[in-house]
């Protein structure tokens, strides 16, 4: 079985702007994403507003991707929403099987 | 903050010839009044929400069984409101329908102005801050329309059968006009950040939550299913129509039960908010009661002058009085994001949301009175 080295890039945020999220992620080169809805509490919660009266909606977005995307991707992030959105990102390590997938072909 | 005696002192200019002319029997018709709202389910529902959420008790309504229910409410408000209009354009063409749309449609544009110069000129507030608060009170609560709506049916004055269109009439400009006025005079601050910073200027959101709004649930339920109502009710066979209308009336078991779910669950999200009343201060506190009743007296001040019946005059007082809290918030997080929510939720949900159902309602009600509706 064969395993590629690549990274997952992680983030969760206030409902509100993680599909905008997902999407420049795949502008800035991920193949695709997956995106889940999670419940949790962080110093910023107060900010997220999802959908007010049946709970505020928090969601987690995942990117498997190179390295070069995801510091690209992560870099994006900060600098268009960390600073008035309640959202955390991290990136870890992962291997992952078929990794060709995870790599676009013609740079685009 | 300093300016809070200020405001106290303009709105109660505001009210005094209205107070001057009440007679003591009036006062004393406005607390019965109040009583008989205040002990009726939906309010009560709406309570016990609060007390739970306080103490904190264990009533958990289930995200979809409300999201259910809203999709529910929105639509019987919009098809009854359809299936009315269509009996009033049937008597009346749309001779009795245009005032009460274009008083509206003034109306949704006023509120957002005097919200945004209340907070930024006497409350002293950022430019985002006001324009996204004044974005909440310019747009309408559509549960305070069911609310209003149950009330002046109760009360044996049942109101215009359009007040639905005017409810669909009044959800967008208000978040449009503060929006706009937000974006326009914060582009300066944002220019200079961006320019200190080295980054370039990050592009507005607003058409993108302007779309949003207008093609959101509330306004895409309500008015679909107001061509709906409208469009069946001139076309279908009244028998044929007959199961779908006592499905969907308002004055109906369901859409009551119904309410009173909602309103459980209203009352569980007020009874978190409330513990945030400190953060916000007394200014915004005194905001949110003082600013509805202003909104309202216009509203059943120019509905009176539109023609609106009683009834009519009491809940689009009650309409323009409330505070959007379902479309407004996403669309003020997109445009203004330096606007701090905290201030916004709590004033419209956990400040005017309430006062509305226990005290505005039947307020508008005997304001309406006052101009001398009938």
């Amino acid at each position: 079985m064969q395993l590629y080295p690549l990274k997952i890039v992680t983030v969760v945020g206030e409902s509100v702007i993680m599909e905008d999220i997902a999407e420049r992620g795949v502008e800035l080169g991920a193949t695709g994403y997956t995106m889940s809805e999670v419940i949790g509490h962080g110093s910023r919660s107060a900010r997220n507003v999802g959908s007010t009266a049946g709970g505020a909606k928090t969601l987690k977005v995942e990117f498997v991707v190179p390295t070069d995307v995801a510091t690209t991707i992560l870099d994006e992030i900060s600098h268009e929403y960390f600073e008035h959105y309640a959202i955390i990102a991290w990136l870890s390590d992962v291997s992952v099987m078929r990794g060709e997938q995870y790599t676009r072909k013609s740079g685009g | 903050m300093t300016l809070l005696p200020f405001a106290v002192a303009v709105s109660v200019a505001f009210a005094v010839p209205l107070l001057g002319e009440a007679s003591a029997d009036q006062v004393s018709r406005i607390l019965v009044s109040l009583q008989k709202n205040l002990l009726t389910p939906i309010p009560l529902c709406f309570l016990l929400g609060i007390i739970c959420t306080r103490i904190h008790g264990g009533i958990k309504i289930p995200k979809e069984l409300y999201y259910s229910i809203a999709i529910f409410l929105l639509m019987s408000i919009g098809f009854i409101g359809g299936h009315e209009l269509a009996h009033e354009y049937q008597a009346h063409g749309v001779a009795t329908i245009w005032k009460p749309a274009l008083a509206t449609l003034f109306l949704g544009c006023v509120t957002p102005i005097t919200s945004f110069v209340v907070l930024r000129y006497i409350g002293g507030m950022s430019i985002a801050d006001s324009a996204g608060i004044a974005a909440h009170y310019g747009s309408t609560s559509a549960v305070t329309y069911a609310v209003a709506n149950s009330f002046v049916e109760q009360a044996g004055h049942p109101a215009n059968s359009f007040l639905p269109t005017l409810v669909t009439l009044l959800e967008c400009p208000g978040i449009a006009i503060a929006l706009v006025i937000g974006a326009a005079l914060s582009a300066k601050e944002r220019a200079a950040r961006a320019a200190e910073s080295g980054r370039k200027v990050k592009e507005s959101k607003l058409g993108e939550a302007l779309y949003e709004v207008m093609t959101g649930q509330s306004i895409m339920l309500m008015a679909g299913l107001l061509v709906i109502g409208f469009v069946s009710t001139l076309y279908m066979d009244p028998k044929g129509f007959q199961p779908f209308y006592d499905f969907f009336q308002s004055k109906g078991m369901l859409f009551r039960g119904a309410l009173c779910i909602f309103l459980l669950e209203m009352g569980l999200v007020a009874g978190e908010k409330l513990g945030d009343l400190l953060k916000v201060g007394p200014f915004l506190v005194a905001f949110g009661i003082l600013i509805p009743l202003i909104h309202g007296f216009l509203g059943v001040y120019l509905g009176h002058m539109a023609g609106l019946n009683l009834g009519g005059c009491a809940v689009l007082g009650a309409i323009v009085s409330s505070a959007s809290y379902i479309a407004a918030p996403p669309a003020v997080r997109l445009t203004l994001p330096e606007a701090n929510p905290t201030y916004s939720i709590t004033a419209a949900l956990a400040i005017t949301f309430p006062f509305n159902i226990a005290f505005g309602i039947p307020i508008y009600f005997e304001m309406a009175k006052f101009v001398g509706a009938q």
